[in-house]
């Protein structure tokens, strides 16, 4: 054991993401061997439907995480941004090129609500991002008047947005995941800022001692809203790729996939106590998670055990980290 | 005074790498107040902790109303009748002061609690004590002298015969003291022994029949209160061989220009119109004991905590500091006592630590230069001597000496021209220790001003070049090298107006 | 010694005394002015049967916030009642419609399995000292799966009032000979308010939730079993919670699985406009009772001024910011 972990090459990547991976390929044998439809092109497109809207809320949330914060509110966030601007693309008949940046920017907006609450006024994260959840559910549900949107097929006028998610190769059916691609990037990205900026820098090390950060003449307040904000930002853009895959979006939902993306994230291997974060093992994490979804359904089970096991996970992998750094102290 | 209630004889109790009582022999007679006292570090707390059960003894005998006795832990202590007033208060802020006084033996009737009983009980107990405060007042609002006093009535309603009060007056007002002496007396003519620990040479005359005086985890001597002088207490307490060589003279020029200047700093009771100078590549000692707002004065200069008044310059110019970043700008770097919970983020690597003050002078572009990182971390291992197997071990492997030598480097790359040094070497052991205080005399001696707030007397006297005394929130002392001895700190440090 | 000065300054404005009783009144006034705005902005609110829904609206409410009142009392919070309520109620119907078993079953059936999830917050946030948000969220996940599964994903509709297994709803509506609706409800949950006011400031174990929420070092310094107590702050919850969902289900038509997200926030809303602090310590069933009229009142008035549900949403939001706002300054006051 302690030879393979002391390998280069499992150094490099994490131990605890190797076996994550493996977790991952684990699921899906057992998956294929019991329903063999997993392992059409096809099952699996649409097992990752679900990964891409869920991998963006599941980044977004690791950097809050990361500062010893959570947030609550993503989920209703996503939704609400994708009923604001769906309903200036449908109604409003606003530029989709301006439809999709506002998507974006109502995100953001709620980041700068949650961070500047967080950060300068001290309230806990988990009530403050409940209650912005609430607001998320209401703007949203208000803007439409309480009407679902449906965003264009790919067929239709403006359907050139579906990119973000599927390429079907003109003539043919065959169909491209871009969405994947469009989220490695993204996570990409993520991993860059966290581990190679400031920014990454400052909120790792907030969320392991805040107050040493700030006796070191850091402005420990812009770096921890900063997280909340590019949290927010990433749940406007799994706006964009929801719509992609699902096109129709219903005012007052969301709040589930709150629990799905903060599972993702800690089965990775970040810290709910702050500090400790790992953009890779979100992005394994966030697989599992959909796998689990995509299984649970196939296997026959009610979608509703996914809540059961979900809940589970997370007890688990939240237990198992107190532990370690009990043992640690 | 009354027949011995308490003998305590020959305890001796041993921490890894510390030898904190070494038989340790102590005596209590009933009716008396018997001070204990002795420099920090000293093993007054240790032996108070043995006696109540908190520490296990290695060996040694303690003797209580003729039986040996071996506490468990507090609690049983508390049932025998020997109880602590502690320091820091344990009260429940948000229940009222019966609440507080009963809690975990709450007087029922039936299934619910009697509160009017209760407060009746409490009533009684204050007027026993001759004190007026309102048992139904909620505990948090009580000022820290009344709710030491509820702490007293707490121990009495335990029907103790020994009393332990562990600096009781470090944090009350004058009438306070005087009320709170009063009470004492008052506990003394019912025949209850009292263990009294304190710094306040002063009060050892106003309020003690005997003085015990510890040092270095030791027995010195015992002395009557009443024949013996303010000199008698001092030369016991700090009558040691000094065996690390003591600096003979500053190393700093008499026209080193003033770096750093701080004029009538007020924040708190603990930081009251302090004012020094700190001259270019000087190392200033703050001496003082427990709570004298050292620690206070150096979170007020670095902005930590919010000043209320005072002026402080830079190399002649003057700042506005008003949080850590100002300080920063303007060179300052503060080492703090708790390494761990102000230091370092000790989940973080020994590069991340060292550039965390000064991480943007480390980038390319957007992106940290880690090469850089890397470089200027193994630079300071190296000049540090840090042992550390790469820049990229976490910072909560590394032993204490270690860590410190990482926050000392944080500053360093920082380039901070002014240092605080808050208790250096605590927690450090003694290989260490000599190794920070080269660190210390090299910094200097390259041109680094250096203030070094230290409860250690002989660390004091090897490094200082000039030594500022403060004694509760006001500067008592300064003197230099030169004129500095054991002695006259300590008159300095026990001075009180 | 900071924290000494901290101390000393606080004790000067008396932080730990005036706050609550002031708190109450401005409460109070809220209340009034509520009403009286509605009144004045809409002629249909003025009659009897708003009054009505606005009791409607409070019983479940009413529960579900007294049982987090003692969770936040402690320091922690419990975000599974929301969901958890949903759960008791839809299985407590589930085994009246289904199993044809009688409504007295249904209602310890529910309370049962309140009390489960009580247990298995009070294993996870004081046994095993996961924090409080995280490990109730997670029974809040729990909680919505097992609700659908056991009921197989259907809506549960328990007994309506009139029929032979009717009589529970009306504990909470009783229709006269007349056809007058009286909320009687209003009793239960006067009785609720009565006995756990008593238990809370009269009993050992309330005294001990108290103390844990203020000093919970102290409290265990004192030689008291601070995990005992602690979790006994989540059995009250869960057990409330089971309360609430038999009022939810004996006011309403149906209980829809997977429903009740959302409806914890209700509750904590009322919990903090009441008074309690989310820092433990302190909190007042009576406040928490006034609290949660707020938000029932804000419930049955909106839609009257033409603002739906979704406004609700926002509004709960809004004041749930500033409920804690007004905590947190309240305690970071004389730091």
């Amino acid at each position: 054991m302690e030879r393979i972990k002391s390998n280069a090459f499992v150094k490099k990547i994490g131990f605890n993401r190797l076996v994550l991976f493996l977790v991952l390929l684990l699921m899906y044998t057992i998956f294929a061997i019991l329903e063999p439809t997993f392992l059409s092109y096809n099952r699996i497109l649409s097992a990752l439907n679900y990964a891409y809207f869920l991998g963006f809320l599941s980044l977004g949330v690791t950097f809050v995480i990361a500062t010893g914060g959570i947030d609550f509110s993503i989920g209703p966030v996503m939704f609400c941004a994708a009923l604001i601007s769906g309903q200036m693309l449908t109604k409003m008949n606003v530029p989709m090129v301006i439809c999709l940046i506002s998507a974006v920017l109502v995100g953001s907006a709620f980041g700068v609500i949650n961070g500047y609450l967080v950060a300068f006024w001290k309230m806990p994260s988990f009530i403050t991002s409940m209650a912005s959840m609430m607001l998320a559910r209401g703007i949203g549900s208000v803007f439409t008047k309480t009407q679902s949107i449906s965003w264009p097929q790919s067929s239709q006028e403006n359907g050139w947005f579906r990119i973000f998610v599927k390429y079907t190769i003109p003539g043919t059916t065959m169909a491209l995941p871009t969405g994947l691609v469009f989220l490695l990037i993204i996570a990409i990205i993520c991993a860059i800022i966290l581990n190679k900026t400031r920014i990454g820098r400052y909120i790792l090390c907030l969320g392991s001692n805040k107050e040493a950060v700030r006796l070191s003449g850091v402005n420990v307040k812009k770096w921890e809203m900063l997280a909340y904000i590019i949290c927010g930002t990433l749940a406007g853009i799994a706006a964009i790729v929801f719509v992609g895959a699902y096109s129709t979006v219903q005012p007052g939902l969301g709040d589930t996939y709150n629990n799905d993306a903060i599972a993702g994230c800690v089965m990775g291997g970040t810290s709910m106590s702050g500090g400790v974060a790992s953009i890779g093992g979100t992005f394994i994490g966030v697989m599992i998670i959909s796998l689990l979804q995509e299984g649970i359904l196939a296997m026959g089970f009610q979608k509703d055990w996914q809540y059961v096991i979900t809940g589970l996970v997370v007890l688990f992998a939240v237990y198992a980290d107190v532990r370690s750094r009990a043992r640690k102290n | 005074m009354g027949e011995v209630i308490l003998t305590m004889k020959g305890i001796d109790k041993t921490f890894p790498g510390v030898h904190a009582l070494d038989h340790v022999d102590f005596e209590l007679k009933k009716g008396e107040v018997h001070a204990l006292m002795g420099e920090n570090g000293a093993g007054k707390s240790t032996l108070m902790k043995v006696l109540t059960g908190i520490y296990k003894k290695d060996s040694g005998s303690i003797i209580y109303e003729g039986k040996e006795v071996e506490f468990g832990n507090p609690r049983e202590a508390q049932s025998a009748g020997i109880v602590i007033v502690h320091q820091e208060l344990n009260m429940m802020n948000h229940l009222t002061v019966a609440q507080n006084i009963f809690i975990g033996r709450e007087i029922m009737s039936g299934k619910l609690i009697n509160d009017a009983q209760m407060n009746r009980k409490a009533k009684e107990l204050f007027d026993l004590l001759n004190i007026e405060i309102d048992p139904t007042e909620k505990m948090g609002n009580l000022t820290v002298g009344k709710q030491q006093m509820c702490e007293i009535a707490k121990a009495i309603s335990h029907e103790a015969k020994v009393i332990v009060f562990d600096e009781p007056t470090a944090a009350l007002t004058e009438s306070e003291i005087e009320e709170l002496f009063k009470i004492i007396r008052d506990l003394r003519a019912k025949d209850m022994g009292i263990i009294y620990i304190s710094h306040r040479m002063d009060e050892i005359k106003l309020i003690t029949d005997r003085v015990t005086v510890m040092r270095d985890g030791a027995y010195v001597t015992t002395l009557i209160s009443e024949s013996c002088t303010k000199d008698d207490i001092v030369h016991a307490m700090v009558g040691r061989v000094i065996y690390e060589e003591p600096k003979v003279k500053s190393n700093v020029p008499k026209d080193a220009p003033v770096v750093l200047k701080v004029e009538h700093l007020k924040a708190g009771r603990l930081v009251n119109d302090v004012s020094f100078e700190l001259k270019k590549g000087e190392i200033l000692g703050f001496a003082g004991l427990m709570g004298a707002g050292r620690t206070e004065t150096a979170r007020a200069i670095f902005g930590a905590d919010t000043k209320e008044s005072g002026d402080i310059y830079v190399n002649g110019e003057l700042v506005e500091i008003k949080s850590p970043q100002d300080a920063v700008k303007s060179g300052i770097g503060y080492l703090s006592e708790d390494r761990k919970r102000y230091g370092l983020a000790v989940q973080k690597t020994v590069a991340e630590n060292s550039t965390l003050a000064a991480l943007e002078r480390y980038m390319k572009g957007l992106f940290i230069d880690k090469r850089k990182e890397n470089e200027v971390t193994q630079q300071y291992i190296d000049s540090l001597k840090t042992k550390t197997p790469s820049t990229d071990q976490l910072v909560v492997n590394l032993s204490g000496g270690n860590q410190q030598k990482v926050v000392v480097s944080k500053w360093l790359v920082r380039n901070c021209d002014i240092l605080i040094f808050d208790e250096p070497t605590r927690g450090i052991d003694v290989g260490a220790k000599s190794e920070i205080y080269h660190l210390m005399n090299e910094l200097a001696k390259e041109g680094k001003s250096i203030i070094m707030i230290s409860s250690e007397m002989p660390e004091i006297l090897r490094m200082s070049d000039r030594i500022v005394i403060m004694c509760e929130g006001k500067k008592t002392g300064e003197m230099l090298i030169e004129e500095a001895s054991q002695e006259s700190i300590m008159h300095a440090a026990t001075l009180r107006d | 010694m900071g924290t000494n000065n901290n101390k000393t300054n606080a004790a000067k404005r008396g932080i730990f005394t005036s706050a609550g009783a002031t708190q109450k009144i401005v409460v109070i006034l809220v209340i009034v002015a509520l009403a009286v705005f509605f009144s004045v902005m809409s002629k249909p609110f003025r009659q009897y049967a708003t009054l009505v829904s606005i009791f409607d609206y409070s019983y479940y409410i009413s529960f579900m916030a007294i049982g987090v009142t003692f969770a936040l009392i402690t320091g922690g919070v419990d975000l599974s009642i929301g969901t958890g309520m949903i759960t008791c109620g839809l299985v407590g119907g589930y085994v009246i419609a289904h199993k044809a078993m009688p409504v007295g079953v249904g209602i310890l059936v529910a309370l049962v399995i309140g009390l489960l999830f009580g247990l298995i917050n009070a294993m996870t946030v004081a046994v095993m000292e996961l924090p409080p948000f995280i490990a109730t969220l997670c029974s809040m996940m729990l909680a919505r799966g097992i609700g659908s599964i056991l009921t197989g994903a259907l809506s549960v509709t328990w007994p309506p009032a009139g029929s032979e297994q009717g009589w529970v709803r009306s504990f909470f509506k009783y229709k006269t000979e007349g056809g007058l609706l009286i909320p009687v409800g209003f009793l239960l949950v006067i009785i609720a308010v009565i006995v756990m006011s008593l238990i809370l400031n009269h009993t050992r174990p309330g005294r001990y939730i108290i103390a844990i929420g203020s000093n919970k070092e102290a409290t265990r310094l004192s030689g008291i079993k601070v995990r005992k107590y602690q979790g006994l702050a989540y059995l009250i919850c869960g057990l409330f919670t089971g309360i609430a969902g038999i009022a939810y289900s004996c006011t309403f038509q149906a209980v829809a699985p997977g429903s009740g997200a959302g409806l914890e926030l209700d509750a904590i809303a009322g919990a903090i406009i009441g008074g309690t602090s989310m820092n433990g310590g302190y909190g007042t069933i009576t406040g928490t009772l006034l609290g949660v009229y707020v938000m029932s009142l804000l419930k049955t008035g909106l839609p009257y001024i033409g603002l739906q549900s979704n406004w609700q949403q926002i509004v709960t939001g809004i004041i749930l910011i500033i409920a804690v706002l007004v905590d947190v300054l309240k305690n970071t006051k004389g730091k």
